[in-house]
């Protein structure tokens, strides 16, 4: 059992956070960051180059975690690998002790920075998660048996805040029956819609972890309203933020994500960190939350 | 309707280069249709063919699809001297009727159209691509609303999380195909069709390029009942 799922599983409200590998082989920086986050979360996702663009490859860097005695979250999208890759890998990080999978779909290739590629979304979200149930049960998706069956903790994303939120949470609970153990949420700033959504999947009984991305300024709220599916900042927290100046804006938007934490934390079994760059600000926020100790993965 | 646009005319010229004599062939179906290779767009490309001093030998818009061979053969022999005189033909159809034409005739076939896709024409001005002619029809399962065509990543368990507003995350202009089944789904009561898991799609079902000789299948269908009757071969 991954110390994840153990933590999950004991009612333990857990933390993870998300790291996204280089463009190059120079990991020294993102190393670094792991290791300011290790005392602090239950686990880290490495990304499966996000947004569609090309980057170092997850499961090497999984492995790197690992290794570091850090445990990591493998993200696999089906953009880049047929269902023969993706089972591949998925034995690969099995023998390399990785056993957190995040099972997405992937955006589509023309978001990223090789819009030329073909997309291959050969599996979906769904199909990989029944692929890793199958897996685990010891043959294919080809019904082959294993020499060697792996074991793995699947999870899975979903977005609280959705337009139209009814065929979300249908595809969520397909997830549960494909397998699904735990769910990592796209970034929430609006806790009475969290807590509607909650209610809403109740019925899943599946642990949640609500998604935090931190404010950094009112520009890239605005911009993440225009440009990120699912994602919407409600105007009293663009204007907040926007209210304090430059140097001010770290404390401020630890001080509005510790809050929206803390609002949320009673609703939900973990939060998911995703703080493009600003991780060096995680412990602070999880102490102002209210969750300073008790995480950790060393 | 196979939806075609016609080529640049710059580009047909460059085709047939070397050509001088030309024959014309429309299609009175699906080009006509649209308005790319009917009557008056195979008239009008013989007008500019001559004006840019090729000598066109004569034209013809097939009465059924241009891809029909039966009736493209019976139609190019009714005009032989025409077509004889012409040392290339211009076809205004889709990629199949120009093949069919090829297929009929020794000297070299051109296009003057490219062909785009299998649609639904809502209006002589307005189509949308419907079929990607994938082989194995889910229509079915998904409240006649094609995911493998209209879908970007062609997923078949659901939305994925880029739709913004029922929007796709590929074209926020384009509606997003599984909110779209959804929608119709539950308007139909029919939302537990949509919880059903869709293995993942046989590829093998996606016969591209695609042959069938029914000659040979009621052979084959024959030869399996007589094996079943009389035991095994």
């Amino acid at each position: 059992m991954s110390g994840l799922a153990e933590s999950i599983a004991v009612g333990k409200f857990v933390v993870t956070a998300e790291l996204g590998p280089p463009k190059g082989t120079d990991v020294a920086p993102l190393l670094e960051m792991a290791e300011l986050l290790r005392d602090h979360v239950d686990a880290i996702n490495v990304t499966d180059q996000q947004s569609s663009v090309m980057m170092l490859g997850s499961l090497a860097v999984c492995h790197l975690l690992h290794r570091r005695g850090i445990e990591p979250v493998f993200q696999v999208t089906c953009r880049d690998r047929n269902r023969i890759a993706l089972q591949s890998d998925l034995l690969s990080a099995a023998v390399l002790h990785i056993e957190n999978v995040l099972c997405l779909t992937g955006d589509h290739v023309t978001l990223g920075d090789h819009p030329q590629a073909k997309p291959v979304f050969d599996l979906d979200s769904v199909t990989l998660l029944q692929a890793v149930k199958r897996l685990q049960e010891g043959h294919d998706l080809a019904g082959k048996p294993l020499q060697g069956v792996p074991t793995f903790f699947p999870g899975a994303v979903v977005s609280p805040a959705a337009n139209p939120l009814g065929p979300q949470i249908a595809k969520m609970e397909k997830k549960v029956a494909a397998g699904a153990k735990f769910f990592q949420t796209q970034a929430v700033y609006d806790p009475p819609q969290f807590e509607a959504f909650v209610r809403q999947v109740e019925y899943l009984n599946v642990p949640i972890l609500v998604g935090i991305i931190p404010l950094k300024s009112a520009g890239m709220a605005r911009f993440m309203n225009r440009n990120v599916a699912g994602v919407n900042v409600p105007e009293r927290l663009i204007e907040e933020i926007g209210a304090s100046g430059r140097p001010d804006r770290p404390a401020k938007a630890v001080e509005i994500a510790a809050r929206l934490i803390r609002e949320m934390r009673g609703m939900c079994q973990g939060v998911h960190f995703m703080t493009l760059g600003w991780e060096r600000y995680v412990p602070q926020l999880l102490e102002e939350a209210g969750l300073g100790q008790g995480a950790g993965s060393g | 309707m196979i939806i075609t646009e016609q080529k640049g005319f710059d580009e047909i010229l460059g085709s047939l280069e070397g050509c001088e004599r030309v024959f014309l062939v429309g299609c009175g179906v699906c080009a006509a249709t649209w308005g790319t290779g009917g009557e008056k767009e195979t008239r009008e490309m013989a007008a500019r063919l001559a004006d840019a001093g090729k000598d066109c030998t004569g034209w013809v818009v097939t009465e059924d699809a241009t891809c029909d061979a039966r009736t493209t053969r019976r139609l190019l022999r009714r005009n032989r001297d025409p077509v004889g005189l012409a040392d290339g033909l211009l076809v205004l159809a889709c990629g199949a009727g120009v093949q069919t034409v090829a297929s009929l005739v020794d000297v070299p076939v051109y296009p003057a159209l490219n062909t785009l896709f299998l649609a639904r024409l809502q209006n002589l001005r307005v189509c949308d691509e419907r079929c990607r002619l994938c082989g194995s029809c889910i229509l079915a399962e998904t409240a006649a609303i094609c995911p493998v065509t209209l879908c970007p990543k062609g997923l078949m368990n659901g939305p994925c999380g880029g739709y913004e507003d029922g929007h796709c995350e590929v074209d926020r202009e384009r509606d997003c195909a599984w909110v779209a089944i959804y929608e119709r789904m539950e308007a139909l009561g029919q939302r537990e069709r949509f919880m059903v898991i869709h293995e993942p799609k046989d590829w093998r079902e996606d016969r591209h390029p695609g042959f069938i000789n029914k000659r040979d299948e009621k052979e084959a269908g024959d030869r399996k009942q007589e094996a079943g009757a009389g035991g095994r071969r």
